[in-house]
């Protein structure tokens, strides 16, 4: 079961790294010379949305419940 | 409750390294930091940057410069050496992880020194910049009145909570990413058993991405925090969490 629920969270966190993906990618194409900008913004966002998976990983694991 | 060792077959939580082992992976970065800072510098005696890891370093210090202007703003530079020391302990310790079964960053307990020093250096900064007392009402949020008084505590102890838990964001990310690469290694190769292919190798590209990528996000969260706690002129942006 905790692995349907780990899949399921996995699900999430790839919608939303795809979808920092797409608004960054899309932001980059219409304003070149933002893409310093965009590119710093768009790590520190993929990384908090990376974290939960990792987090989610973690409980399922038995990392922290044990 | 699904063990992750009984999936990749190898105990990640609890990394098979005894202090000796970790001495042995932490020396063998301190000694390729030390050897290639010296080499650097060695380069820098001439007019012109001469030897490769020279320039090598002199890019590495533009493009964390650039990062650190860019995230904190232009008193970004006095932070520079701290964030140059983590940038090249977490790069060259994810760099020995490709090579070694275990490194300092596959281990939770450095990740989380490192964690402690970043967070640590950040508070010290905070308070440095805006003394004790400016410091610990930065935590409350904006300034409300009496009669709001309740929410302004829920802040504080929101805050408070937020900053301890960065301290296991930070370590947990690189643990993982670097403990992760490893097991989805080990796992994919399991899959090529029958037909004697090392499937799990052509990850090799990734990891050395994830390598640069985490170094790189440490260090920038690093700025981000310094830059909430000592910006002075963007006051209203230092409480936009």
């Amino acid at each position: 079961m905790s692995m349907i629920g780990l899949g399921l969270a996995i699900l999430g966190v790839g919608l939303g790294l795809g979808m920092i993906g797409n608004g960054a990618l899309q932001g980059m194409s219409r304003q070149p010379e933002a893409i310093g900008k965009l590119q710093v913004q768009m790590l520190i966002a993929l990384a908090f949305v990376e974290l939960m998976g990792f987090l989610t990983i973690f409980a399922t694991s038995g990392f922290v419940g044990k | 409750m699904t063990d992750l060792s009984q999936l990749s077959g190898m105990p990640i939580a609890n990394a098979p390294v005894s202090f000796l082992g970790w001495a042995f992976y932490f020396t063998i970065v301190l000694l390729v930091i030390g050897f290639f800072l010296q080499k650097a510098l060695k380069g820098y005696n001439g007019r012109v940057f001469t030897s490769g890891p020279a320039r090598l370093a002199e890019q590495l210090y533009l493009f964390l410069e650039n990062m650190a202007v860019g995230a904190i703003g232009s008193h970004g530079r006095k932070y520079l050496p701290m964030l140059a020391t983590f940038w090249m302990v977490i790069f060259v310790s994810n760099v020995v992880a490709l090579f070694f079964p275990a490194s300092p960053t596959t281990i939770f307990g450095f990740n989380f020194g490192l964690a402690l020093c970043s967070i640590g250096y950040v508070q010290y900064e905070g308070i440095k910049a805006n003394g004790l007392i400016g410091h610990v009402s930065h935590f409350a949020g904006p300034k409300l009145g009496l009669a709001l008084l309740p929410i302004t505590i829920m802040i504080f102890v929101i805050e408070v909570f937020s900053e301890i838990m960065k301290n296991i964001s930070l370590s947990i990310r690189i643990f993982a990413n670097m403990s992760g690469g490893h097991a989805a290694v080990e796992s994919m190769n399991k899959l090529g058993e029958p037909a004697f292919l090392p499937i799990g190798e052509f990850l090799l590209p990734l990891k050395v991405l994830t390598c640069l990528v985490q170094a790189l996000i440490f260090t920038l969260l690093t700025c981000v925090y310094l830059g909430l706690v000592t910006s002075h002129d963007h006051g209203d942006e230092a409480h936009a969490h």
